[in-house]
């Protein structure tokens, strides 16, 4: 790898960059999946290539390929030249990046044991015993439960000195129970919707959600959501689970605090933000039990990395402190323009992407609550479950949730399984109102594994810590 | 970059060594650039190529599959050996077989040479067009100006070989004035038919309009859709409920016989028409057919790939996706037949509604009733006695869309050619619907 990188800058460097680097990726990925009772795909996927980025003339070019000899690598790096060229008689406006020291080291994903050591055989066995276990439920319509393993082997070297190698692993699994009626179909996911669960770390994560243990209840579940009574309608107290909250912050904190967004680089595509840069260190986006990070040191998470992928080392910032608007995520060209320095927020799908801002591991800190305690504390409100739904506006402010579970809670107490439950609400208020954050004893890294963003577009693993949070005065409603 | 014959060959080549059962074997080569600007200045501005092989071995009631994209000489071997491994652990019996060459292999594909041959000095000329025009009306233009040249080949043991080299170019713009912005698109499979030129003016004229909306309350209102807001009712009907796996799973809103919506809404599927990116075969190589999916507001039919026509003892209409797979087969080119009526004269007909010119993260709520909820963005106008009076700021919306279709005043004459979300094209006219519910 560090041939194919030598090649490639020195062709940058040769064809008029002023800064280069190049990222040389192997990908692995197995994916495996049973549905009804037979292995339905398992698909083994190698994937490998190169991409490079430019700077010339002040503007950026990159170009990528999947050939890997010296003249095609050099051939991609003379390409991105020529599209840096061309697109800097359009700038008025020379690209300027903050400075970053230029790392050399090699970081590895820590795991009790290599999933890719572990045999299909077993994968499959572990599959199939999820899948009868759900199949006790009778009523259940179509059962899926699938497994996915990635190594990504990561080699990055800069025309500033910068030379650095990682390998990423991740284990991921989930299930799926669907019942249907006549007249309504109910889904339940464990231990998250989108599929499965990820993060970064080996088989032992697999073996701990212990989805053969959980899919018989997780399937009732769906049968009982059939005749449940619809979720009640008004402003009332909402107290989510850590995979709904994990997405709350996913949608209306992650991407907000995104630069680039701010910056209109997204406006056209993934939208803008409502977080200003005259905000920083003012704004009440919550209340004071609401403090978020953005850490990519924070293991198990799908952010969690040794440096991101322009080179910047892994580390943690603060979003909100208190309820105040703190930080974003940045790079070292975005950073540039606000007087800071990235804080190793650029990432790529793959070696044919251009990084861009993403998400690291974007975490709720743990407060000091309890679920228990905050649904004994709660006089009338709804307890959600696992997100079904979800859709914001392009500044992030504007939400509308729905998952797939909720309970009825009266007096302390959850009195009854509601059906169909949305809720709805604008950013700073919503944050506003939470009145409570689970402590560390329900604190969970969960990850969101197709975060859409870019053009072309980019699908992102990312990390969510979070706990049970409660919000007051939330518009609480049944789909219809 | 490769072109059909050598595909078909390398794939030829690879099935010449499999001594058991049946293969097929999928090689897509990729070139694809895209340029993208933001604030009226070149940001990003990338190129990528590649070849993608998949292989799909099925022997013994098990069925095996093997992908690489890269590994040069190596490839074909290492996606043999992936597909033989991933062979070895599954069992389903009753999985569907490779199809045969069903023939009906020549139809339309579409394909540019002005596409095929652009370059990044060509594209920033384009993408200036917008900048430049944005820059003299004191707004900024965000957007992507992308053109892709795609060959795939397909050839299996059972005598299917099919390929085909198609193009695509897409031009998306925003602009953003002080209190703002406006939306425009345009696609095709030749960069040369893009019309630049009237994009960049839309989407200025746009902006110049949607400057310092004001509030409106949310509940129902009559409303007037551009085709960038009606192709994302189009694409949420088409991934819900326009599959034969989603009826025969009991969660799509199809009930095949049954008026559903009002009868001026028909709505097919046609991968032949040159008006939507026409390609002639599906991911298993079969022949995509034309198929009427609501006609005059009575639902028709949908769309099979092998594994659900199978279960159906009918014919595949050539709608799969990578087999195997669970999601089912989809229509990946949905139109809704135009109407009659210039979509200039249609708000003169609205004594008070909104006019909308997009959607945004628009999501499924509730998809057997399809229900859908997302916000307005860069152009919702209020519509008072004819004409639109002023722009109004973003909504919400939660809406089922067989209801908003059973209330079509509507269709225009004119139709316009999108992507959708999940970037297959869509060809969508105005509509002017008798209720549409906007929640907050």
């Amino acid at each position: 790898m560090r041939q194919i990188s030598e090649r490639a800058l020195d062709a940058a460097s040769a064809a008029g960059a002023s800064y280069a680097d190049c990222r040389v990726i192997n990908r692995t990925v197995q994916n495996l999946t049973v549905k009804n009772g037979v292995v339905a795909a398992v698909e083994l996927f190698e994937d490998e290539g190169v991409g490079i980025r430019v700077l010339v003339n002040g503007a950026w070019g990159f170009a990528s390929t999947d050939k890997l000899d010296a003249a095609s690598v050099e051939a991609a790096a003379r390409h991105a030249a020529t599209i840096a060229k061309a697109s800097s008689r359009v700038n008025r406006v020379a690209v300027r990046l903050a400075p970053a020291p230029a790392l050399v080291g090699e970081y590895r994903t820590p795991f009790g044991r290599d999933p890719f050591a572990v045999s299909l055989d077993d994968k499959v066995d572990l599959l199939l015993r999820t899948d009868a276990a759900m199949a006790r439920i009778p009523q259940i319509e179509v059962r899926e439960c699938s497994l996915e393993f990635v190594r990504e082997i990561r080699h990055f070297a800069s025309s500033e000195g910068a030379v650095l190698d990682q390998t990423i692993i991740e284990s991921g699994g989930g299930l799926d129970a669907t019942a249907t009626s006549d007249d309504e179909v109910q889904t339940r996911s464990f231990p998250n919707s989108f599929g499965r669960h990820q993060v970064c770390a080996g088989w032992e994560a697999v073996e701990a959600f212990d989805l053969p243990g959980n899919a018989e209840r997780i399937a009732e579940e769906a049968v009982a959501l059939l005749t449940a009574t619809p979720c009640p309608e008004g402003t009332m107290t909402v107290i989510l689970d850590a995979t709904q909250a994990a997405l709350q912050v996913h949608e209306s904190c992650g991407h907000p605090t995104e630069l680039d967004r701010v910056l209109g680089h997204e406006a056209a595509y993934a939208g803008t933000s409502f977080l200003m840069p005259d905000m920083l260190g003012s704004f009440r986006y919550g209340s004071e039990h609401v403090n978020m990070t953005a850490d990519s040191t924070r293991a198990p998470g799908l952010g969690t990395f040794g440096w991101d992928d322009e080179g910047v080392a892994a580390q943690r910032s603060v979003l909100v402190d208190q309820g105040v608007f703190t930080g974003y995520l940045t790079s070292r060209e975005t950073a540039a323009v606000i007087g800071q320095v990235s804080n190793g927020a650029m990432r790529a799908d793959g070696w044919s992407r251009l990084p861009i801002i993403r998400m690291t591991n974007v975490n709720l800190e743990p407060g000091i609550s309890s679920l228990e305690e905050m649904i004994a504390t709660t006089e009338h409100g709804v307890y959600l479950e696992t997100n079904r739904s979800w859709s914001i506006d392009d500044r992030r402010l504007n939400f509308q949730f729905g998952t797939q579970n909720g309970w009825e809670i009266v007096d302390g107490k959850r009195v009854r399984l509601v059906r169909n439950p949305i809720y709805s609400g604008q950013t700073p208020e919503f944050w506003g109102s939470c009145d409570a954050v689970a402590g560390p004893a329900e604190w969970q890294m969960f990850g969101v594994v197709n975060c859409g963003k870019g053009q072309p577009s980019q699908s992102m693993h990312v990390g969510h810590g979070a706990a049970p949070c409660r919000f007051r005065n939330v518009r609480v409603e049944p789909s219809r | 970059m490769s072109g059909d014959d050598e595909l078909l060959a390398l794939g030829d080549a690879a099935l010449a060594g499999v001594a058991h059962g049946d293969a097929e074997v999928v090689i897509s080569d990729v070139r694809s650039e895209l340029t993208r600007f933001a604030g009226n200045e070149i940001h990003q501005s990338v190129a990528e190529q590649y070849r993608h092989i998949r292989v799909r071995l099925i022997d013994g009631g098990r069925t095996g599959v093997g992908e690489v994209r890269g590994h040069g000489d190596d490839a074909m071997s290492l996606a043999f050996a992936a597909a033989e491994e991933s062979r070895r652990v599954t069992t389903n019996p009753d999985a569907s077989p490779l199809p045969s060459d069903t023939g009906g292999a020549e139809g339309f594909v579409a394909f540019s040479d002005a596409t095929d041959n652009a370059t990044p000095e060509r594209r920033a000329e384009l993408v200036a067009v917008i900048t430049d025009l944005a820059g003299a009306h004191g707004v900024n233009a965000y957007g992507a100006l992308s053109t892709a040249t795609t060959t795939t080949a397909i050839v299996s043991s059972t005598g299917l070989r099919r390929a085909a080299t198609a193009t695509q170019a897409s031009l998306v713009a925003v602009a953003r004035g002080a209190d703002g912005g406006g939306y425009a698109s345009r696609h095709s499979a030749d960069l040369g038919a893009l019309d630049v030129e009237a994009l960049a003016h839309e989407v200025v004229d746009t902006c110049d309009r949607n400057q310092g909306a004001t509030a409106i309350d949310p509940g129902a209102y009559e409303v007037v859709l551009s085709p960038y807001a009606v192709t994302d009712l189009l694409e949420h009907l088409a991934w819900t409920g326009f599959s034969a796996l989603a009826v025969q799973e009991h969660r799509s809103f199809m009930r095949i016989g049954e008026r559903l919506m009002d009868e001026k809404v028909t709505i097919r599927d046609d991968a032949r028409t040159r008006d939507i990116f026409p390609f002639p075969f599906d991911d298993e190589g079969v022949s995509t057919q034309p198929v009427t999916l609501i006609d005059r507001g009575v639902c028709a039919g949908v769309v099979y790939d092998t594994p659900t026509a199978m279960l159906d003892g009918v014919a595949s209409t050539g709608h799969s996706l990578p087999q195997p797979n669970t999601w089912g087969p989809l229509p990946r080119h949905v139109a809704m037949d135009a109407g009659d009526t210039p979509w200039k004269d249609m708000v003169g007909s609205v004594s008070r509604g909104l006019y909308i010119t997009r959607f945004w993260y628009v999501r499924d709520v509730h998809p057997l009733r399809t229900v859908i909820t997302g916000m307005t963005r860069e152009g919702t106008f209020l519509i008072e006695n004819g004409v639109i009076t002023r722009p109004v700021k973003d909504l919400r919306f939660t809406q089922s869309i067989v209801e908003a279709f059973s209330n079509v005043l509507q269709v225009s004459r004119e139709r316009m050619l999108e992507l959708g979300e999940g970037e297959s094209g869509v060809l969508s006219p105005w509509l002017h619907l008798g209720r549409f519910t906007f929640t907050s």
